[in-house]
């Protein structure tokens, strides 16, 4: 077999590749028939006619123009560019194209070659596609990352909203209990002592008692869960804690039926608490084993030192917890079902409330139990102190006959100025009233109190300024300044501390207490 | 991370008046190659690149801060509050004259005077304003582009053979290129083909010259008038040049245009 006789020419004209030369603005200037069959197009239709880039589609004209001709003419020359080359009929060919730049003394053209690249183009578009795919994976995975930070964000509010809610509610609910309070504690005063007055009195004294329990509890929780707690430490010794938490208990765990037992640790079992919320987290966990127990029942209380900690547990032989209830059972609203069936209610606070108390304490709290119908195992663990408990701390109370005094109580509460002071009178003191500030200190003129109880929250001003214009006037001087708030914070305290109050004391006002305050003046 | 190395900033030549050189889509600094001696003689003349491009701090590239150019605006003032003392004289090409004009608007006291060089406020075509490209269009350049990033490196390489400025340039630009992440490569050309800051060109009070090749397959003609009739203040100068690039291309008359625009500038020599 012989090669026939090729021309140069035929070799370039037939090429398994298109070739063209173009002049410095891109004229085309010669083309291959390659080329041309590619195209769709005569020489003569490009010749002289059309420009390099116009053979481009458009995104390709404009990649070739802002990466390729800066490149070109740097370089002198960019290979293996990717570009859509249309054929006449509409056809998009995928090509690679070189460019090689000749420039001589006064001329300067570019020769460009070109190769179809179908194949490898569409194995190519995979890649690209596979990346862009990836890329749009990842996209909707920060988008739904950026969503679950916004939605956490929404529901860290809600849930902010829901503390305050919850503290606005006790606070508003506290208020109608002062004046009910008020009522019976001037009904137990004024009726005869026979059972018929004293059952229903002790039934509403009661409720009235658990509702006021209930309100605390939820005051509580929420501002625990807004962080506003601030424990008041001291040093206390566990026995007299439990001592008294194991008092106040007694006659509700009688009235059940109840047999209540308690194991006291050594006296020198101390620890750095907060007296109040100490016997609040044993008071409620007494409460709670005697409301869920049948009548009839055991309860023991228990007290003892262990591992540096001093440990308080509290058992019963009540309805018992099923075992998967045990790790939500210190959770907010976490009633057991069975207990809402046994209609004893509740707000499912108060293991909240505890478990948020002796955390406060930096203790900890766990719940055991066998199983439903098998009683229930508290245990409190609480950091123990070392050194020795202070002497006795609560003062006792003494039977003292009452000193009549000028009592001049102003709150905007027409119902607890008037349930207070009819209560005063009863015990034998004066009053006056007033329902506003501007009232309060023309009273306070005319009236000469020896002591003033006063509400915070007045419509017209606040009892700080009130308490302190009082203060300045010659009769101010010596009245015995009662502050009522309804928070009872500690910066509440502080506050009317520095307005001029002898006192401060939370709404609804513990009538017993105001007495003790009111008999130790001298 | 200094403003220097972040922006690939360079200092050339010097004078008491600075000329901030600022390059546009899909090139880097050293595109200014041609027209550098040209400046270098009377000014001094900062150049740098743009964060994603050429031999800038990739790992500064911030996909939300440069979803815009307003991001890149920010970074021009930071190069000129590292490298000026006092107002310059600025010249952006393409997507740059834009984010120069940005700039400007933002803080007009930092500018003597502006060189709008291929400039376009907006590349898609929007009722009656011819911008030159349609949706479609850029669909295809990020498809275009996304192809020849593949493999960007082996696309790019510079061939040694018919290299006419010697090698040295030849592997700097391939080394500016090879660096140029895809991702980012495809993001900048998205941000500035769907750029539109037509409504911003009113506020612009400093003095602006705009350089419009008289075939530019970026930017049509009509988008030169637009500029002039809506830019407060501008020149606007028509370049004999086929290409996006006449200081590249025609270096000696951009730089010709470039000096009789700012002689006219009160306050320059």
């Amino acid at each position: 077999m012989t090669v026939p006789l090729i021309s140069a020419t035929e070799v370039v004209e037939r090429a398994p590749c298109g070739l063209l030369a173009a002049g410095p603005d891109g004229m085309i200037v010669r083309i291959n028939a390659t080329m041309c069959g590619w195209l769709g197009m005569a020489p003569e239709e490009l010749i002289g006619k059309k420009k390099l880039p116009e053979l481009f589609t458009v995104g390709a004209r404009v990649f070739y123009q802002t990466h390729c001709l800066p490149m070109l003419q740097v370089q002198g020359s960019v290979a293996e560019i990717q570009v859509d080359v249309p054929h006449r009929d509409g056809t998009r060919i995928p090509m690679l194209m070189n460019i090689v730049r000749q420039a001589g003394a006064g001329h300067c053209h570019d020769e460009v070659a070109f190769f179809i690249t179908k194949e490898r183009r569409s194995y190519e578009r995979e890649l690209v596609q596979a990346r862009k795919t990836a890329e749009a994976a990842l996209d909707a995975r920060r988008d739904a990352e950026s969503k679950l930070i916004e939605l956490n964000a929404a529901l860290s509010q809600a849930d902010r909203r829901k503390d305050e809610f919850l503290a606005t509610l006790a606070h508003e609910l506290r208020n109608p209990l002062a004046p009910i309070r008020n009522v019976i504690e001037l009904l137990k005063l004024q009726l005869p002592a026979t059972e018929q007055a004293t059952r229903p009195l002790a039934v509403l004294e009661r409720q009235v008692g658990h509702l006021r329990h209930l309100v605390d509890d939820l005051l509580e929780i929420s501002r625990i869960t807004m962080g506003q707690v601030a424990l008041r430490k001291q040093r206390v010794a566990l026995a007299g804690a439990m001592q008294a938490a194991f008092d106040d208990t007694g006659p509700l765990a009688v009235a059940a039926g109840h047999r209540l037992h308690l194991a006291l640790p050594d006296a020198a079992v101390t620890l750095d608490a907060d007296p109040t919320r100490l016997m609040q987290v044993i008071l409620n966990l007494l409460n709670n084993a005697v409301k869920y127990t049948p009548p009839g029942g055991d309860i023991w209380l228990d007290g003892r030192f262990e591992d540096g900690q001093a440990v308080v547990t509290v058992r019963d032989t009540g309805i018992g917890m099923p075992q998967q209830s045990l790790a939500t059972i210190f959770h907010m609203f976490s009633q057991l079902t069975p207990a809402l069936e046994r209609s004893q209610g509740g707000l499912g606070i108060g293991l909240a409330l505890v478990r948020g108390l002796v955390e406060l304490h930096g203790g900890t709290i766990s719940a055991a139990s066998d199983g439903i119908g098998k009683g229930s195992l508290f245990e409190v663990r609480l950091p123990a102190a070392s050194g020795m408990a202070p002497a006795a701390d609560v003062p006792a109370v003494a039977d003292a006959p009452v000193t009549q005094r000028r009592i001049l109580v102003v709150d905007d509460n027409v119902d607890v100025t008037e349930t207070m002071t009819m209560l005063l009178e009863a015990v034998g003191h004066h009053t006056a009233y007033a329902h506003n500030g501007a009232q309060a200190l023309l009273q306070a003129a005319a009236y000469q109190p020896h002591i003033v109880i006063l509400d915070i929250g007045l419509p017209d001003q606040n009892g700080y300024d009130v308490a302190r214009q009082l203060r300045q006037r010659p009769e101010g001087a010596a009245i015995f300044l009662v502050a009522a708030t309804g928070w009872g914070q500690d910066a509440d305290r502080e506050q009317a501390r520095m307005a001029g109050f002898d006192l401060h004391m939370t709404k609804p006002i513990d009538f017993g207490k105001l007495q003790e305050a009111i008999a130790a003046l001298p | 991370m200094s403003v220097k190395t972040r922006n690939n900033v360079h200092v050339h030549g010097e004078g008491s008046t600075t000329l901030v050189l600022a390059h546009g889509f899909g090139s880097n600094q050293n595109m200014w190659h041609y027209m550098l001696p040209l400046f270098a003689e009377r000014y001094r003349v900062v150049t740098f690149d743009l964060v994603g491009s050429g031999g800038s701090d990739a790992g500064a590239y911030d996909r939300t801060r440069y979803a815009t150019l307003h991001g890149y605006a920010g970074d021009l003032l930071d190069v000129l509050d590292a490298c000026c003392d006092s107002p310059c004289i600025y010249i952006g090409h393409s997507v740059s004259s834009m984010i120069g004009m940005l700039a400007a608007i933002a803080q007009p006291a930092r500018f003597t005077a502006q060189v709008m060089v291929g400039p376009s406020p907006c590349y898609l075509n929007d009722g009656a304003y011819v911008g030159g490209f349609a949706r479609a269009d850029i669909d295809e350049l990020l498809d275009a582009m996304a192809g020849n990033y593949l493999g960007w490196s082996s696309n790019m390489a510079p061939t040694l053979m018919g290299v006419v400025n010697g090698p040295a340039l030849g592997r700097e630009l391939d080394q500016a290129f090879s660096h140029s992440d895809p991702a980012i490569a495809r993001h900048f050309a998205e941000v500035t083909f769907l750029s539109d800051h037509r409504a911003d060109l009113q506020h612009c009070t400093t003095p602006a010259l705009i350089l419009q090749s008289t075939q530019d397959p970026v930017v049509p003609v009509a988008v030169g008038d637009y500029l002039h009739a809506h830019l407060p203040g501008s020149t606007l100068e028509v370049i004999e040049n086929v290409g996006h690039y006449p200081h590249m291309s025609a270096p000696h008359d951009t730089a010709a245009r470039i000096a009789a625009f700012l002689q006219r500038q009160p306050g320059l020599s």
